[in-house]
Formats: C-alpha cells, structure tokens, sequence
C-alpha cells in the first residue's frame, strides 16, 4: 500500500501535473493559432475588441447578467467555483508537500476555513447536479460528462476531508488517501481534454465568436466558387 | 622549478597527507559513489594512498608534468602551469568539456559529477601556500618524511642519492624523471610504479608533441586548401569553356 | 494515418521524452541522469551525435565543392538538400555538445579564451564558422518561399562561390582536426585505431561518407513522399564516394601494416571483432556494391550501400571516441536518459527536416505531393468523433498531443530520488564479526577496523559504560549491534518503520497515536520514539537520539570513535597517534574470517526489515502508549 501511495505521490502526480499544465499550454496555442489565420483570412478585419473583453469580465463576474434572473443559481456556481480553485491551491497539507518537493510555499488557509470550504463545496457540487436533473431545459442541453464531471470532482473533496478530519486506522486512511490522491491526478489528467479547459479558453471564447461574426454564413462556399473550385471542402 | 619527492619505502600509509589535502582544500566527507574510479581520487579527494601488497602505500595526486597534456588540450585555457611548474584551474573559465580527463596519462582529473555546475578537481600543488612561501599542506603534514617538497633537481639529485646509497633497497628508477616528458611528482619506491598511470611508458616523449605536428600544420592546410580549389575551380571553369566553344564550333 | 504523419508522431514522441530529459539533465547534473564517469567523461552524446555526426554531415562541403568548384551540374537538384542536411547536422552536434557540456552557458568561451595548441579549440572555432557559412547557405531557401528580403537572397546567391570556398576549407580542418583531438591517447586508445594518421582518416572518412548520406536522404525522402528517384544521378555520386571510401580502407590497412598493427585485427579479442565488423560493412560492403555498375544504378544497392557506409563509418568514429577508448573504472553503459536525449536531438533534427522539406523548395522541379494539393481532404477521427480539419491542422493537433503526453512521461520517469541522484551506492553494512576483538567492516573490502572491544569496556569502567557507545537498543534487547539500526554503509536509514508500526505486529497503531490530529502529519510532528518506548534509550547514553533516520555506518562508527580519540590524543602523553586514520585501519585483512565468507557476505541480499529479537524478556514496549 505505502509503495503504490508513494507512486501515486511521485511519478503519477508528476506525469498528471505535467500533462495538464502542458496540455492547457497546448490548447490556448493551438486555439490562438487557428484564431489568428482565421483572423488572416477574414474579409473584414475590424474586430469588437472592447465587446470581446467586456464579454468576458461580465462571465467572470457573473453579477449583472445573470444575478438578477436566477439569483440562487450564480451564487451556488460562484461559490463552487472558489471552493474547487481556494482550496486545493491554499490547504496547508499541499502546500507542506510542495514544500518537501520543490521547496516552493505561499499562504496557506487557516484549517477551520479549509474544512468550512471543503464541506460547502461537497454541498454546492451537489446542488447544483440536483438542479441540472431537475431542470428540463438543462437536462436536454447536458451531455454525459456534464453530470459526471460534478461527482468525479467532488470525490477528492470527500476523501480528502474523511483523512484529515476523522479518526481512522492506518489501512483505511491510507486508502482513502490512495482514492484522494488517484481521483484528483484523474482530474488533473482529464482537465485540458474536457470541458474543465473553459478554465484557460473562457477568455478566448468571446474572441473567436467575435471573430466568427465575420465569416458570413456558407462563407467556405462562396470562396470556392471565387476559386472556380466548387464543391472542394475548405 | 619546484617539486614533491616521495619515498614509498617510508611510507607508513597513515593517511595524514590526505586528511591534511582535505582539510587545508575545505573538502567535504566522501562516501563511495557510482562514478568513482578504484583509485581513491575524486572530486572530494584531491590526493589518496593506494595500498599495495605486503605494507606498501603509494600516494596518488596530480604529477604536475613539465610538458602536460591537460594543458595542451585545454581548449579555453582553464589548465595553465605557472612558474613554479603547479598545474592549476581557473574554474571561471572551463567549459566543461572534460578533454583534460581524457588527455592525462594519469588519470588524475575528477569532475563534479553531482553538481549541476560541475567543475574540474585535482590537486593544485597548494598553489595559495607555495606562493605564500609554504610548502604543500600534503608534505608539511607528514609525520615520517616519505613525502618532502623542494626544488625539482635538487630532489632529483636527492632521489639519486638514496638510491647509491642503497641500491639494494630501491628499484633503480626514479619515477617521473623522464615519464611523460618528465613530472613535478616524482617518487623512489621498491615496487613499480607503473599501475599509477594508463599502460606505463617511460622515457617517451610528452603528450603533447603528438598534436603538435598536427596543429602547426592547421594554417597551411586552410591556405592550401583554398589555393586547391581555386585551382580545380579555374581548371573546370577552363575545361567547360573550352568544351562550349567546341560545341559552338560543332 | 499515413506513412509520414506515423513517423512524425513517433518522433515527436521521442523528442518530447528527450527535453523532460533535458530538462533534469539541466536540473539535476550530469550524474544524475548519465553513468559518465571519472573513468567515462565522454560518452554516447559525444561518441554518437558529435562525433560520427559531424561526419555524416560533410555532405555540405563535399557536394558544394562537387557543384559549384567542380561545375558538375547535374547534381545541382541536391545542392539545397544537401547544404540542409549539413546545417540541420552541425546543429545536431552542437546541441549534443551543449547538452554534454559540464557549464553548457560557457559554450562561446573560446572566442574570448584562446589556446592554439588545443585541437578542440580549433574545432570549436571551425564548427562556430561552418555554422555560420551554412546557415549563410541555407537562408535563401527559406526567403524563397516568403518572398520578403529579396535583397539578402539576391546577394547571397550572388556571392554563394564565396560561401562554398570558405565552407570547404574551414571543413577540411575541422574535419581533420576532429582526428587531431585522439592523437592525444596513445596509450588509451586500442591499438587498431590509434594511428598518427588519425587527422587524414577522419577527413577522408568524411569525404566518402558526407555523399553516402546525403544519398540516404534523399532515398528515404522518397520513400516517404513517394518522389521519383533519380537513380542514374545518384549512382554517380555513390560510384565517387566508393573510391574515396577505398581511399579510406587502403589507407587503414597499409597504414596498420606499416605499423605492424595488422596482427591484432586477427587476434580473436573482442576489439579485433569489433574492428573486422567495422571494416567489413564501413568499407568492404558498401565499395563491393558500388563498384558493380548494376547494383549501383539499383535502389536497392543504394539502400543497402548507403546504410553500410554511414553505420560503418559511424561505427568506426564511435570507437575512436569512445568505445575502443580503455580506462580502468565502472564500466560505461548509457543510462536510458542518455539514449532518449542522443535519440531526441536527431528526432528533432529530423522533424526539421521534413519541415523544410514539405515546405520549401528543396528541389528545382517539384514533384506532386498529394499533401501540398489544396484539395487534401480533411480528416476525420473516428475515436473522438470529430473533423480535424486539413491535414496540417489535423496533424498539428496530432503532433501536439503525443508531444506533451511524452514530455510529461519523461517528467514522471525521472528519478527525483536525491540518493540515486547523488550516485552513491547503497550497501547494506555488515555487522561487526568476533568476539573480544570486533572486526568492524561493513562493506567487506578487508579495509576495516580490529575494535578491542573486550579492552575497550576494561578500560572504560566494565558494563556500566555500554551506553556510551550502545545509545540504543531495539526493544526488548539490551546491546543491539551498530549495524542494526545504522544498517546503510554510506546512507542514513529509516529506523522507524511505518508500516510496521501501523501494522498488526506493530500494535495496530491508529494515525492519532503518534500524530496530533489538528496538524499536518509528518515525521517532524509526530511523537518521538522515547515517548512511547520508555526503556529504548539507556540512562547516561552519551549520543541522543533526535530523529528518525539513523545516520550511515561510516558516519556512525567515524563518530563514535573518532571524537574520543581525539580528546585522548591530546591529553595523554605519547599518544597522539590515537587521533591518526592508519591507528584503527591498518592493511587489508581478511583473515579473521572463514574462507569464502566475504563472498559469501557480499553475495547474501540482507533482509532490510529491522525484527525485533523473540528472546529475552523485556517489560512493556510501545503498547502501553497513551
């Protein structure tokens, strides 16, 4: 058991870790690259800029839009959010292994809060799972990962806080620690590939829509009647 | 000229020469490590004693040859020889290339495997002390007077000395007088000294006259070259325009 | 998937594993990720990318002088090829070089450092140059395609004669000078490939093999693009290259011959294998093709002519630089790490060039390339359900993909672990033999210590002074062995075992027995052994003990014994030797033991569990706890 936790800790963590940062690297590079020769191509190349930008902070700051019509829904997401990003990053007991790893330390929660949060977290994660099933109109938007992702991201959480909170002995904890570690290195792994990339791509969303304004509709076949080549996929 | 005399007959092997190399070197402690040779020598050890057969202890540190091939190989010039004839290392300029480690006969240069800014270590004769006008911390050290610093011919004529006196005692050679061109090192011993260098050879010439025909001819080759197919340039340009004008003629 | 896009995808796999590697090269030093060595300095970076590659890289000068020297124009068509294969390979060694480099950041330091004696020296400053007249060379290309700086294309096309001078007679002397750098080991270098003619080989070698790479190029661009080939242009140039390849062979032989040498060619060692290998497929194979004017003109003797050619000829650099290169030490194998860095920067170096290959005009009559057709159709993957796009974007995302998942393997392969890194070796200690007179060596090379150890404890007032040295003891046990807890010979141990503890013979310890449950667990903060275990640690025990790792044996037995015999040497009279290494190691003894023990010892893989003794009727131990 110590010999597979230690794996996990070590060169699994590693490859996960490695892979996300990498892969989110890849996806804004390949994202901006496709968006700047389309951007090249574009007839027009007068861009909303400024629509862009202020497309984005409104997202990210949710509170004009869609505070006022589905109060209950914005804070729950809100709050979830700074709980998944809060308390991975700042809980004490990670930064004490990157600690012992890299030597690297920042501010750390105070333990009372961690746990606060971590519990909060576990709620809002299944609230808002709840009120996806419940809604019809969002029931037929959601695709499968859509319900897993809330329950595969709350795992870590639960037994994150069982180890640090609840009296165990030795082989459950380590078990429980075996199943915080494996299920967060999933989700590090599965983030750059899955709808958690909106994490680094939510800024550039709004700019490949405003991009995509400038293409008119069926605008690949009018370029290749241009090039006498009609039919030829572009 | 200056030079390190030892008597391996008189060694008793108590290892002071090397505790003292360390401590006046600021070495650190030395465990074995996978990138060691059998010699003693590494990054941390500067000098060693390689025990022999039936109490014979033999020191091993850098020979300080008068014509080294550390030196000449060098290609930033980090290994110079000063006047004294010490061998020593600007760490502010190597490069890290190692040829050193290749060149010497001896095998004396270690590197700083586990750094990840690694040196070149040897033994630098105790360059600071010499200058200084003290001997070698190695010699000052030693308890018996196997190992004794001085100037080289005086100890070469000393070396001689103790082997007429007792030529029944000593092998009659006194190693690093014409090795390899000659060492600042030298030593008198009852046993041969040969496994302290790569394939022993002895009054052969220095290293560094292998390269040396090689290199000199480095300018030359760059003109000749040049002027050869300058030649062969005019000759085929010569041979195509002659062959046009028959074509036109044809 | 087609042809090139699976040999790209591998590629970019290999290169991605080589910058993780890289990386903790870079990170971590050369002796944590090679097994050079004091013995090795040089090993698979220089005696496979440096070495033989800047041979197979001579194609540049060779084929540049065939062209514009010797103004033969029908291997015109590979005058861009080849001025791109020698830059793409000049690059190759470099990076191989930097990577190898001790301080790879001092790399321009011999411009501001001169020493003209040394033959790296010059083939430092040559390779510098060379690069530079390629990249010189190579630049109008890549302007071709863009159709910006007209100018810097126009003049250096205008002044390319010039170029091509400069690269063939700075070549010759590195290329020679190359050859140079061995003649420094005579005694070093095994005796068939030590020659004082070393300079000339290497740059006839280089001369004959430049062309059979470029041949191979070619060859394997068209098998991968399905280009036509020109078979009859080629053989042309194999049929040159063959005779300076015969040059090459005669040369070795009459040189060998002179030298009296030849003898050991036939001598059954292993060098003298390797060395009738080398010759046959580095010259005998490849002339014997080549001079059949049918094989020549075939694909298939080109193949196999120009393969045998290049891996003989490499074959026979790598002996030179490393191979046949005898010194006494650990024996050298090239870690993985080492492979995938070596393998990586040719990967990449490939990848280059069949970038340039697929985008610029590398040819004076561009053949039909399905790829380069604006109609390619775009790509479908059936596994993620998705169009990717052209083939371009689709292998851009493809390419990306295999990149960072291999990047990221090599990061978890590397081992962090400071002991390996470090390069020390672990050996479990022996604990000390005897009875009245210990021997104490825990690594059983006979350089050990006779310890008095009867005379000690008279003299140091019977057995009330066990606990100075015996600090502590395993539970139940009264004087554990030294060895038993200081059980690394050169690395600390972990006396605590916490799987032990948390186990059913340890008690079934729950965590919060030892630690507190409000922080976080560690070693720091947990109990300390004597909270539990009252009798572990004797009265009036001179040595505390304050953590979990119980320091090497050396450090161990060094510290016990040398802090006292110090002390003694300086008070008593006449004693000052106590204080000096030889006092307690004196020659190497073996005899105090059985014969066949040593090996015996050294062969025996020592349980590294730490078991409490059954014997012996202690009072309580870490249950009663709490």
């Amino acid at each position: 058991m110590e010999a597979l936790l230690d794996f996990a800790k070590g060169p699994l963590f590693r490859f996960s870790f490695a892979v996300m940062i990498l892969g989110l690297v890849r996806i804004v590079v390949l994202d901006i690259w496709g968006a700047v020769n389309a951007y090249r191509r574009a007839g027009d190349k007068k861009l909303d800029w400024n629509g862009a930008i202020r497309n984005t902070l409104h997202w990210l700051f949710p509170v004009k839009h869609v505070f006022a019509r589905r109060p209950v829904y914005s804070l729950l997401s809100i709050f979830f959010h700074i709980g998944l990003i809060v308390v991975p990053i700042f809980l004490l007991a990670h930064i004490q292994l990157w600690k012992a790893g890299i030597g690297l330390s920042w501010w750390s929660l105070p333990p009372v809060w961690a746990d606060t949060l971590t519990l909060a977290t576990i709620g809002f994660a299944l609230a808002l799972l709840i009120g996806r099933m419940g809604s019809a109109g969002a029931r037929y938007l959601s695709r499968k990962q859509d319900y897993l992702w809330p329950v595969m991201l709350i795992i870590p959480f639960i037994t994150g806080y069982f180890c640090a909170n609840v009296v165990l002995g030795a082989g459950t904890y380590q078990l429980l620690m075996l199943i915080h570690i494996l299920s967060g290195e999933l989700i590090l792994l599965l983030l750059p590939f899955s709808k958690i990339a909106h994490c680094v791509l939510m800024p550039m969303s709004q700019f490949v829509v405003a991009l995509a304004w400038k293409f008119p509709a069926r605008v690949d076949d009018e370029i290749c009647t241009t090039l006498h080549k009609k039919g030829a996929p572009v | 000229m200056k030079a390190i005399l030892t008597d391996v007959t008189k060694c008793i092997g108590c290892f002071e020469c090397v505790t003292a190399c360390k401590t006046s070197h600021n070495l650190s402690n030395d465990v074995p490590r996978k990138w060691h040779r059998n010699d003693g020598l590494s990054a941390q050890n500067w000098s060693s004693i390689v025990q022999r057969p039936d109490n014979h202890y033999v020191r091993k540190q850098c020979r300080h040859c008068l014509e080294p091939a550390c030196v000449s190989v060098c290609p930033v010039a980090a290994l110079i020889t000063t006047n004294t004839g010490a061998i020593i290392y600007d760490p502010d300029k190597c490069i890290g290339c190692r040829y050193c480690m290749i060149a010497c006969p001896f095998g004396i240069p270690r590197y700083d495997w586990e750094e990840p800014v690694p040196y070149i270590r040897k033994c630098d004769f105790c360059h600071d002390r010499t200058t200084r006008g003290l001997q070698p911390a190695c010699t000052e050290a030693c308890p018996n007077g196997a190992t004794i610093f001085g100037e080289r011919d005086e100890l070469l004529s000393e070396a001689h000395r103790r082997i007429a006196a007792e030529p029944d005692k000593y092998l009659d050679t006194v190693f690093g007088e014409h090795e390899m061109g000659g060492t600042a090192v030298l030593y008198i011993s009852d046993i041969d000294l040969g496994f302290l260098s790569y394939p022993a050879r002895r009054e052969t010439p220095a290293l560094p006259e292998t390269t040396h025909l090689a290199m000199s001819a480095v300018p030359p080759t760059f003109i000749g070259m040049g002027a050869l197919m300058g030649g062969l340039y005019w000759f085929c340009k010569r041979r195509d325009a002659l062959a046009g004008k028959d074509k036109d003629k044809s | 998937m087609n042809r090139v896009k699976t040999f790209k995808t591998i590629l970019w796999a290999i290169t991605g594993l080589a910058v993780a590697f890289g990386a903790a090269r870079m990170i971590f030093g050369l002796g944590a990720v090679s097994n050079l060595s004091d013995a090795t300095p040089w090993g698979i970076w220089k005696g496979l990318n440096v070495v033989p590659g800047i041979a197979l890289a001579a194609g540049g000068f060779v084929v540049t002088a065939v062209i514009y020297i010797m103004r033969r124009e029908e291997f015109h068509r590979y005058a861009k090829i080849t001025v791109l294969l020698a830059f793409l390979g000049y690059i190759t060694a470099a990076t191989a070089l930097v990577a190898e480099l001790g301080l790879p950041w001092m790399v321009w330091h011999p411009i501001i450092y001169w020493q003209h004696h040394s033959a790296l020296f010059e083939v430092s400053w040559c390779v510098m140059l060379y690069l530079t007249v390629l990249f010189l060379e190579f630049l109008p290309t890549p302007l071709e395609s863009t159709g910006s700086l007209a100018a810097i294309r126009r003049f250096l096309t205008k002044y390319k004669l010039v170029l091509v001078f400069l690269g063939v007679m700075i070549s010759t002397l590195h290329q020679s000078s190359l050859g140079t750098m061995f003649l420094i080991t005579p005694d070093k270098l095994h005796g068939l490939w030590y020659s004082s003619l070393l300079p000339i080989l290497f740059f006839v070698s280089a001369v004959a093999v430049g062309p059979l790479m470029l041949i191979l190029a070619v060859l394997t661009i068209s098998a991968l693009y399905r280009k036509p080939i020109e078979t009859d242009i080629l053989a042309k140039l194999a049929g040159a290259s063959a005779i300076v390849l015969g040059l090459f062979g005669l040369i070795r032989l009459i040189d060998l011959a002179a030298n009296g040498k030849l003898g050991l060619a036939f001598d059954g060692s292993g060098s003298a294998v390797v060395f009738l290998i080398e010759f046959t497929i580095g010259v005998l194979l490849p002339v014997a093709i080549l001079s059949v004017k049918r094989l020549r003109r075939s694909q298939a003797g080109l193949w196999v002519a120009a393969i045998a050619g290049v891996m003989g000829i490499g074959l026979h650099r790598a002996n030179i630089a490393g191979i046949q290169l005898v010194h006494t030490g650990p024996t050298y194998v090239p870690t993985i790490y080492e492979i995938g860095i070596s393998l990586g920067i040719i990967s990449a170096a490939i990848l280059a060039f069949l970038f340039c290959v697929e985008r610029f005009r590398m040819w004076e009559t561009p053949w039909e390339d399905p790829r380069q057709a604006p109609e390619a159709a775009p790509e479908f993957d059936r596994v993620a359900d998705v169009w990717l796009g052209t083939p371009r974007i689709a292998g851009r995302t493809v390419y990306s993909l295999v990149f960072i998942v291999a990047l990221a393997a090599g990061l978890a392969i590397v081992s962090t672990d400071r002991i390996e890194s470090s390069g020390i070796k672990e050996v479990r200690a022996v604990p000390a033999r005897g009875g009245d007179t210990l021997f104490v060596d825990g690594n059983l090379d006979g350089y050990g210590v006779s310890f008095a150890h009867k005379a000690h404890v008279d003299r140091e007032g019977g057995n009330a002074s066990c606990s100075r040295c015996h600090h502590m003891s395993l539970p139940h046990d009264q004087q554990s062995g030294c060895a038993t807890c200081h059980s690394g010979m050169y690395t600390a141990a972990d006396v605590f075992r916490h799987d032990w503890h948390a186990g059913p013979d340890g008690g079934n310890l729950t965590c919060n027995m030892c630690h507190a449950t409000d922080r976080e667990r560690s070693a720091e903060s947990a109990k300390t052994c004597d909270e539990c275990h009252k009798d572990l640690i004797p009265t009036n025990a001179q040595i505390t003990v304050k953590q979990y790792m119980a320091p090497s044996y050396t450090d161990a037995m060094h510290g016990v014994c040398i802090q006292c015999h110090e002390q003694k040497a300086q008070q008593l009279a006449g004693k000052e030797s106590l204080a000096r290494c030889a006092t307690c190691h004196g020659q190497r003894q073996t005899e105090y033991l059985p014969a066949g023990v040593y090996e015996q010892f050294r062969d025996t893989s020592f349980n590294r569990v730490i078991t409490p003794p059954m014997a012996t009727g202690g009072q309580s131990d870490g249950k009663d706890a709490e």
